[in-house]
């Protein structure tokens, strides 16, 4: 193997002629494993592939020709293009990690709604006596609950008397039903 | 990769490679050739040759490319 490209940093890319196998070292910190396989996976079909780790910070992709033989303009070509594509699949790679939290909260919606409304049964089986949080303001309280009528007390007077008070309204008067689904 | 006579020795790192896939390669390539695999410390050993010398070198880095495309659809070494 020996460097022939003035346009790459030495050390880089080296390409063997005979053998029309060209090999790109690749610092691992920078292009993570995934990406690698990825643009390898991408390639296998258009050249032989081999990795390698000289270092333990370090990956060595060989591209080698199917034909058997490729000059060094053919190996530039390849090896400029496996490292287009790498920088491509590193990217989506960092993609994917920034949006995993957003994927993961669609995914878990989506399935959650898939399973539909409770049943009736359902209902009629759920425990609702768990209180699962304080109230102390009474929010979660019902209308009736919170403004209905007091009960009539045991020592309120006689129905003649009360008719004739004009501060307190009849009973009777609220329809059935009065002041259902205000919050 | 190194070659000695008609044998051709391949490495495989256990990092970047998974050891299950070599083997499933190995079968998928049995028949063309004669394979003898072993392990190191920190990679995967294979020695082969193929049943027409001319054919060796193709037989490897065919494998290659099948161990490779086998570990990437496995979600990696590991």
């Amino acid at each position: 193997m020996q460097t022939a490209y003035p346009d790459i940093p030495p050390g880089l890319v080296a390409h063997d002629l005979t053998a029309a196998a060209v090999q790109l070292q690749l610092d691992a910190t920078l292009y993570p494993l995934p990406a690698i396989y990825g643009a390898a996976y991408i390639f296998i079909d258009r050249c032989y592939v081999f990795l390698e780790r000289p270092q333990p910070d370090q990956v060595r992709v060989v591209l080698t020709a199917k034909g058997g033989q490729a000059d060094a303009g053919a190996l530039r070509a390849l090896v400029g293009e496996f490292a287009n594509e790498l920088l491509s699949c590193a990217w989506r790679h960092q993609i994917t990690l920034d949006n995993r939290v957003l994927h993961e909260t669609l995914t878990m919606q989506a399935i959650a709604r898939s399973m539909g409304q409770p049943s009736l049964d359902d209902l009629a089986n759920f425990d609702f006596s768990d209180q699962g949080f304080d109230d102390p303001l009474g929010i979660a309280l019902s209308w009736e609950e919170k403004h209905g009528k007091k009960a009539p007390a045991a020592t309120a007077p006689a129905a003649t008397e009360t008719a004739a008070s004009p501060t307190e309204p009849a009973a009777t008067t609220e329809p059935a039903g009065a002041g259902e689904g205000v919050p | 990769m190194t070659e000695a006579a008609i044998y051709i020795d391949l490495r495989f790192h256990r990092d970047l490679y998974a050891g299950p896939a070599i083997d499933e390669a190995v079968k998928v390539f049995a028949r063309f050739g004669e394979f003898h695999l072993s392990e190191a410390p920190d990679a995967w050993c294979l020695r082969l040759r193929a049943l027409r010398p001319a054919q060796t070198r193709r037989l490897a880095h065919e494998l290659a490319n099948y161990a490779l495309g086998l570990t990437v659809q496995r979600g990696g070494a590991t």
